[in-house]
């Protein structure tokens, strides 16, 4: 019996890291991130004729995050259903390569440094919606797109599909990378896959 | 003998014309054939789109949001002394026909009435096309009159490979183009001096494609040319059939013969530079390998490299350049972004050659090269220069306009 252990440990690793979303039960159980200034639904609109090569998305209007905000504990993952198999260490899981899935995934567009291309996508250098020590903004805009930015995503002529095919953990990754290389300033914070999951089960920006 | 003092006044005045300009140090980091030098004549400090050449020098430019700009040289020393905007909004195509200025905005197309002498127009502009659809995505509106002298308008598909909503993602998945393409991604052709005509005064043209930002009328053979940006992001929507290294080299961007009736095949299919072959695009079923119904599109007169994005066309109609330049043309590209995470290309001038059918002969050659500054370059923004417009002026000299800085060079010919 013994060899199977691994199997299920595995398993259930996989399961954690899964793009799956959180079954509604879950959804009812997580909290909401607390202590955060939200954002305005809607966002500042550039003029219709700016198409400033330099410019950047329009900011999201949030106030700035308070202390208490940026230490507030992200909600945690439900326990694994089976309590009899041991917990597997976080530090036993290769986390995905933030740089590589960044590469793969995001640099297409916005390029290799993040400066994006004149009229077509945004520079990603400094943005708000990255250098907000609450995640949760970007990665409703990640798993969501250019949608949820309503009519200031016409600053660009191409649209941002929404990322949604990675895993949470693969999505974790990028934000935590971009968040690190392009915030102003740098945030360090990891984000986790839990705050990944979160963000999936919401509709649409945080309230 | 009777050419001779017409002859002999043209060399004369060429010669007089190259005394005067001065080529730029090192012809500002271009590098050209041998016996051709740079002249700054300009540095806008805005992006500048497409560009036109008056009988007087006089140089015309359209840009992104800033409306249209015009250069004069007053003391023939190249470089331009005064530099003038006027009109309003923005856009990229502009051309000269019977006196009148055209240029394009996303949704719209005006002229003005050229006076003698006067470098901007007093007149108020006529307004010829309303209502093109102004899509956002590929919303340039290039256009070019025929020989018959009507007007061809270019109206790009707001999309990728109409692939639904998630067009450049994963997975994405094509639908029935029947109807969008009704609307979008073919050019029409108007009447060249109705005002206010719309899509109901229109005839639809050619169909079946992505977004044109090339079109210009070869003088020899009153044929029109066109070429055609292929689709972007394979390796995003089917990695299981394209690496990084397939999406930096596919598809091709593709020149071809604007004919009526024509239907060059997007969102189906792409052309695969490798291979020489027509596939169908993942959207709609390809693997990579697939191929299209033979005959059914046609083949590309010329295929270029994949994501360079032709621009501007310009037939060479001077005789200041050395012979082979006299059956051809000009052909300005962008540069790439989409060949990430390989290093971008493209940001450079070509000349594409034509034999005596006037005909392309299938082949290019970079003319003009090193706008980016760097040998390699990974990001798009880091480009130094981007060339967006070319155009043949009344002396031979070929102007090139720039849509990072606004820069605008002449390219002269001396032989040495």
């Amino acid at each position: 019996m013994s060899r199977f252990v691994p199997l299920a440990v595995l398993i259930l690793a996989l399961a954690a890291c899964s793009k799956q979303e959180p079954s509604p039960a879950t959804n009812a159980a997580a909290p909401k991130p607390s202590g955060q200034e939200a954002p305005p639904a809607t966002v500042s609109v550039p003029a219709a004729t700016d198409r400033n090569p330099g410019a950047e998305l329009a900011r999201p209007s949030a106030e700035p995050v308070s202390s208490a905000a940026v230490a507030a504990t992200p909600p945690q993952p439900p326990a694994p259903a089976e309590p009899a198999t041991p917990p597997v260490p976080a530090a036993t899981l290769a986390a995905p390569d933030g740089e590589a899935l960044f590469k793969k995934t995001c640099a297409t567009c916005h390029q290799a440094n993040g400066g994006g291309v004149p009229y077509l996508q945004p520079s990603i250098k400094g943005s708000a919606w990255i250098s907000n020590p609450d995640p949760q903004l970007l990665l409703s805009l990640i798993l969501r797109g250019s949608a949820i930015l309503g009519e200031a995503a016409k600053a660009y002529d191409n649209d941002m599909p929404p990322i949604d095919a990675p895993t949470d953990a693969e999505i974790a990754a990028i934000a935590t990378y971009v968040r690190g290389r392009f915030g102003a300033p740098p945030v360090t914070e990891p984000v986790t896959p839990a705050q990944v999951a979160i963000a999936r089960a919401r509709p649409g920006l945080p309230e | 003998m009777k050419k001779t003092p017409a002859l002999f006044a043209a060399l004369v005045l060429g010669t007089l014309a190259h005394g005067a300009l001065t080529p730029a140090a090192n012809n500002d980091g271009l590098i050209l054939p041998a016996g051709f030098h740079a002249v700054v004549v300009a540095e806008k400090g805005k992006p500048l789109r497409n560009i036109v050449v008056a009988a007087n020098g006089d140089i015309y430019a359209n840009t992104p949001k800033d409306g249209l700009v015009a250069f004069r040289d007053t003391d023939g020393d190249g470089k331009a002394d005064e530099i003038k905007s006027f009109g309003e909004g923005g856009g990229t195509g502009i051309a000269l026909h019977e006196g009148w200025l055209y240029a394009s905005t996303t949704k719209e197309v005006f002229r003005y009435k050229l006076t003698p002498g006067e470098l901007v127009p007093s007149g108020k502009p006529e307004r010829i096309i309303k209502d093109l659809p102004n899509q956002g995505q590929h919303s340039a509106k290039v256009f070019a009159f025929g020989a018959d002298g009507k007007l061809y308008v270019e109206t790009g598909s707001p999309s990728n490979a109409y692939g639904g909503k998630k067009d450049r993602a994963l997975g994405a998945t094509g639908e029935d183009p029947t109807e969008f393409l009704k609307t979008y991604g073919g050019y029409w052709r108007y009447d060249a001096n109705k005002p206010d005509q719309t899509r109901a005064d229109a005839d639809h043209f050619s169909t079946g494609h992505r977004h044109s930002t090339t079109i210009a009328l070869n003088p020899a053979t009153g044929k029109l040319f066109i070429a055609i940006h292929g689709r972007d992001q394979l390796n995003t929507v089917a990695p299981q059939f394209y690496t990084d290294d397939d999406n930096a080299e596919n598809p091709s961007e593709v020149f071809h013969e604007l004919t009526e009736g024509a239907n060059f095949g997007w969102p189906f299919t792409y052309w695969d530079p490798n291979t020489s072959q027509r596939k169908i695009n993942p959207e709609y079923g390809g693997d990579g390998k697939k191929l299209a119904e033979a005959g059914k599109y046609p083949d590309p007169l010329i295929a270029f490299p994949a994501h360079w994005a032709p621009m501007q066309l310009a037939f060479y109609t001077g005789t200041q350049f050395p012979a082979k330049y006299q059956h051809g043309a000009f052909l300005a590209f962008h540069g790439s972004w989409n060949r990430a995470p390989k290093p971008q290309k493209g940001y450079r001038v070509a000349f594409l050659p034509f034999d005596e059918k006037g005909l392309p002969t299938g082949k290019y050659e970079t003319f003009a090269d090193n706008f980016a500054g760097k040998p390699v370059l990974e990001s798009t923004g880091d480009a130094d220069h981007r060339p967006n417009g070319v155009a043949v002026g009344p002396d031979g000299s070929l102007y090139i306009s720039d849509s990072q800085t606004g820069r605008l060079w002449r390219i002269i010919y001396t032989g040495n």
